[in-house]
């Protein structure tokens, strides 16, 4: 609990590792955003169908839209409204249901963003003190590499995990458990602990990855794979704890899914109410991120509270040499 | 007997038993028929329908292996197969002769000669007009997993299409087709006498009224026989299963249930639900959407004449849901099924307006299946807008299970219950005037429910309800019980309003062709002290129809001009003191099948970027929620 409480403050004692990660998401969602509305505005021309979007919904032109709609706009649907995104986001990732190749394509590129920063973020936390920009983004820096080195091996087990597992549990058992069931709830509630089986295997090897980083970022740890072992073994030796640790992040994961399904704003207008909702929707965005980095910080935390002083950080902060402009200067 | 609403020229006494372990059936019959046309009969001609699905060569699986590349419910091993196994085949009237031997498959359709659901067999002596015949059958048959509507999962059976049954003789000899992916039936009207055998304690559902029921202890095999009976329909489904929970209502003719319902002229009808333990909390959902039907249906076609009436409510994964039978239909729900999404009231209500549309006026459903599932789609939709709106778009999740409901989603009876979305991506597949057994199957759906809907709801928005309803009615009085084709129905509707509007079929039913219609230009400039203002509206499809054009100006001046549509453009001028704001082709939204609404308005004052913004910063959210789901593998 402590290490729960800590990693929280840790995240809020940081904002701007807040503030850039939601601008890093942000930037990369841009984009695709931009490339839509002009996919948008090309089909609603000069119509009054334009009217009747903008004043609400209508469902007739989202149809006519998505009849011609092709790479990542296939995704604009009603189900983007309200909680509805949050919904077809989780059912799709628990179903594992594939998105369009533009989609992936920059789904790939911020998870590159984020083996980037983990390092500095990690580092950040470790610390537990401000390390400026050049000591954040030397962490970044020294990192990467080690980081692409481990998310080729997390690629490897998620990779098998939602090909193999995934594709076992729920195209292979399920179908046979449920062959001959005649009653939807019983097949539901056999799906609903498929669910949990994967969700136990997933949250198992991501918290070894977790710890995994948090070990080579403390530690100033090379090697990747013996980072993964010592993240077990750690996990391991505290079991209880990390994974204590682990539910109690989850549970703030749930607090924010249930609070936006609560304030989740729906197709409204243009002008002011287009507005606060995106406000809205952002704010979800940053309270889905801080839960994000709360699970990072707390594991940072954990960490540090069984094996090493708090604040403890192998590597040196990086100091950076006067630029030799200095001298004119005085 | 009560009296006769049909020609009752095929009538089936039929006695059989099913061993629940073994998923068999036994089953006798004795068909008396009749022959009601002008031309004489040589031979008889009898469905074997679970043929189907006795091997992956029938031409039921070949059709189904045009659609989606795995389809559900195919059977595909053995002991999910069926068949049926005629094994005796006896004529008794006029003179007594065995025909087993002479019994043979024919493939009128097709030529399939590994497709055996038609039997044929000579007569050895010719039935002439007038003349009957008496037959006694004994067959076998093995149910299937299930599979188009009928078979056997867990210890639910629901058995339809499963005895063997005459085709339809017609002036123009045997009309008996083969089972075909997406069609359904065709069949004379009679009386059914049935008994049916089951192990004790389980409930039956059937057409008719139950007349007897008498329990047999033969040693270990405790059994109970139902005998239903029912005259005037032309099929015979049952159920069976020791899980139904069993509830009962009435229709009493005055709308009971139906708010606002004044009617007191239609005839009382019994109705029993057969409903899943966990839907128990649903049964009064199914009673108001069955008395919706009756009502509605009643009021504008014509009453229903059988006084009682067993909604079926499937076993999940039996398949069964959303299918009609005389006297008996299966509704459908889920487990969760919210209250304003018109899940189950959708499929019971179109399932119990089949009673009129299929069960009443019995048209050829392997031919013109428009005629009836059109007809009631259109239905449908009008009845739901009486009673269910509004109602909103629910989207299922996790595996479909689910359900959220968007009620920023409101959903129109004119796009939504006619289905356009789907009418708009098949439009061009087929004429419906292609027999509807040859429609392309992955497609004959939008043709055969969505085109007809969106055709009929368009002539209710041309020439108004009244008309439309006189000509529905008119038709259903002067059909029922009997077999109307296409021409029968634009008969009437030529009869009714006093002009022949052929030429609306011609486009509608007779042809592919798709209509639209659009502004292409808009322009106002000043002149002088005035504002030129042209419009150029065009037709981008081959079909054509008259539609107004609505232009409207800044000072709130609208103009409404008729345009018979014939052309491909036609522009409209025009000089006023105020510049034009709009112009917009069938404002009022006549023509429904028109498959592009965008292009049907211009404005000069267009809103595009605005809602172009508002919705994709409503995109953007979910797009950002969606990349914190990568997040995760970091």
């Amino acid at each position: 609990m402590s290490a729960w409480v800590e990693g929280m403050r840790r995240v809020n004692r940081a904002p701007l590792i807040l503030a850039g990660v939601w601008l890093t998401t942000v930037l990369v969602s841009l984009p695709l955003t931009l490339a839509l509305r002009e996919t948008l505005i090309q089909h609603l021309g000069a119509s009054l169908a334009a009217d009747r979007a903008a004043g609400g919904v209508d469902y007739d032109w989202m149809q006519e839209f998505s009849d011609v709609a092709t790479g990542a706009a296939v995704t604009f649907k009603p189900t983007i409204l309200g909680f509805g995104a949050v919904l077809d986001n989780l059912s799709a990732f628990l179903d594992d249901t594939r998105r369009p190749v533009a989609i992936v394509g920059f789904g790939s590129a911020y998870v590159a963003l984020w083996i980037f920063l983990a390092g500095g973020i990690l580092d950040r936390y470790a610390r537990d003190r401000a390390t400026r920009a050049n000591g954040f983004f030397s962490a970044c820096g020294v990192f990467f590499f080690r980081f692409v080195r481990l998310a080729a091996v997390q690629w490897m087990v998620y990779a098998f995990l939602f090909v193999w597992v995934h594709a076992w549990l729920f195209d292979r058992l399920y179908p046979r458990l449920i062959r001959d069931l005649t009653v939807e709830r019983t097949a539901f509630f056999i799906r609903l602990a498929l669910y949990v089986v994967f969700a136990l295997v997933l949250a198992g090897f991501n918290l070894i990855f977790d710890y995994a980083k948090v070990r080579a970022v403390v530690e100033d740890r090379r090697s990747m794979l013996g980072a993964i072992v010592a993240a077990a073994r750690f996990i391991g030796r505290n079991s209880a704890a990390a994974v204590t640790l682990y539910l109690l992040d989850a549970g703030l994961f749930v607090i924010v899914i249930g609070i936006y399904a609560a304030v989740a704003p729906g197709a409204g207008t243009t002008g002011a109410p287009m507005w606060i909702a995106f406000l809205i929707g952002q704010m979800y965005i940053v309270g889905r991120l801080w839960v994000k980095l709360v699970f990072w910080a707390s594991e940072t935390a954990l960490f540090q509270e069984r094996l090493a002083h708090a604040g403890y950080v192998a590597r040196p902060e990086a100091h950076w040499p006067d630029s030799p402009a200095a001298d004119a200067i005085v | 007997m009560n009296p006769q609403l049909s020609p009752r020229n095929a009538n089936y006494t039929i006695d059989a038993r099913l061993d629940a372990a073994k998923h068999t059936i036994t089953g006798s019959e004795v068909i008396t028929w009749r022959n009601i046309t002008s031309r004489t009969a040589n031979d008889l001609q009898f469905h074997l329908y679970w043929n189907a699905w006795k091997h992956d060569r029938t031409t039921f699986m070949r059709e189904r292996a045009l659609g989606p590349a795995a389809p559900a419910q195919i059977p595909t091993t053995d002991a999910d197969r069926s068949r049926i196994d005629l094994t005796s085949l006896r004529l008794t009237s006029p003179v007594a002769v065995d025909l087993t031997s002479q019994m043979h498959a024919i493939a009128p359709d097709d030529g399939n000669t590994e497709d055996e659901t038609v039997m044929a067999v000579l007569l050895p002596q010719p039935i002439g007009p007038g003349g009957s015949v008496t037959i006694e059958a004994k067959w076998t048959a093995h149910i299937p997993r299930p599979v188009a509507r009928t078979g056997v999962i867990g210890d639910y059976f629901f058995i339809v299409q499963w005895f063997p049954k005459l085709g339809v003789f017609q002036d123009d000899g045997w009309n008996c087709h083969q089972f075909h992916a997406h069609t359904e039936f065709f069949s004379d009207y009679g009386v059914y006498d049935v008994s049916l055998t089951v192990p004790q304690g389980w409930t039956v559902g059937a057409t008719g009224v139950q007349r007897e029921r008498r329990d047999n202890n033969d040693g270990s095999d405790r059994t109970t026989t139902h005998r239903y009976y029912q005259e005037d329909v032309h099929d015979f489904a049952w159920t069976t299963s020791p899980d139904y929970i069993e509830r009962t209502a009435r229709f009493d003719g005055r709308g009971a249930g139906v708010p606002g319902s004044n009617i007191v002229m239609l005839p009382p009808v019994d109705m029993r639900l057969l409903i899943q333990p966990e839907h128990a909390g649903q049964a009064d959902r199914h009673f108001d959407a069955t008395r919706a039907a009756l009502k509605y249906y009643g009021e504008w076609f014509g009453a229903y004449p059988y006084g009682h009436i067993t909604i079926v409510d499937p076993a999940y994964q039996s398949g069964a849901g959303g299918m009609e039978y005389p006297t008996l239909f299966t509704a459908g729900t889920r487990w969760l099924a919210p209250g304003r999404v018109t899940t189950p009231e959708g499929v019971t209500v179109h399932e119990a307006g089949h009673q009129f549309w299929y069960g009443i006026v019995g048209n050829n459903e392997f031919e013109d299946a428009w005629m009836d599932e059109g007809f009631n789609t259109f239905s449908t939709g009008r009845t739901i807008a009486q009673l269910y709106e509004p109602n909103y778009l629910a989207v299922r999740y996790f595996g479909g299970f689910i359900p959220w409901v968007f009620t920023d989603i409101a959903l129109a009876r004119e796009t939504e219950s006619n289905r356009l979305h789907p009418y708009r991506r098949d439009a061009k597949t087929d004429e419906q005037s292609t027999p509807t057994y040859k429609y392309y199957p992955p497609t004959s759906g939008s043709i055969t429910y969505n085109k007809t809907a969106l055709w009929l709801n368009t002539m209710e928005r041309w020439l108004g309800w009244a008309a439309l309803q006189r000509i529905l009615s008119t038709y259903f009085e002067r059909w029922k019980f009997k077999h109307p084709k296409p021409r029968d129905f634009f008969d009437v509707t030529t009869e009714v309003l006093g002009r022949n509007i052929g030429w609306y079929f011609d486009r509608v039913y007779r042809s592919s062709d798709v209509f639209d219609y659009g502004v292409q230009d808009l322009r106002s400039s000043p002149e002088h002290d005035q504002y030129r203002t042209i419009v150029v509206v065009r037709r981008y499809g081959e079909a054509t129809f008259p539609i107004d054009l609505l232009v409207t100006f800044k000072d709130g001046e609208r103009i409404t001009e008729s345009w018979d549509g014939r052309d491909r453009w036609k522009s409209y001028s025009y000089t006023r003191p105020s510049a034009a704001l709009s112009a917009e082709v069938d404002p009022a939204r006549v023509l429904l099948l028109d498959v592009n609404l965008t292009n049907n308005s211009r404005t000069l004052e267009p809103r595009g970027p605005a809602a172009a913004t508002k919705w994709s910063l409503k995109w953007m959210v979910w797009l950002q929620d969606h990349l914190l789901s990568w997040a995760f593998f970091v």
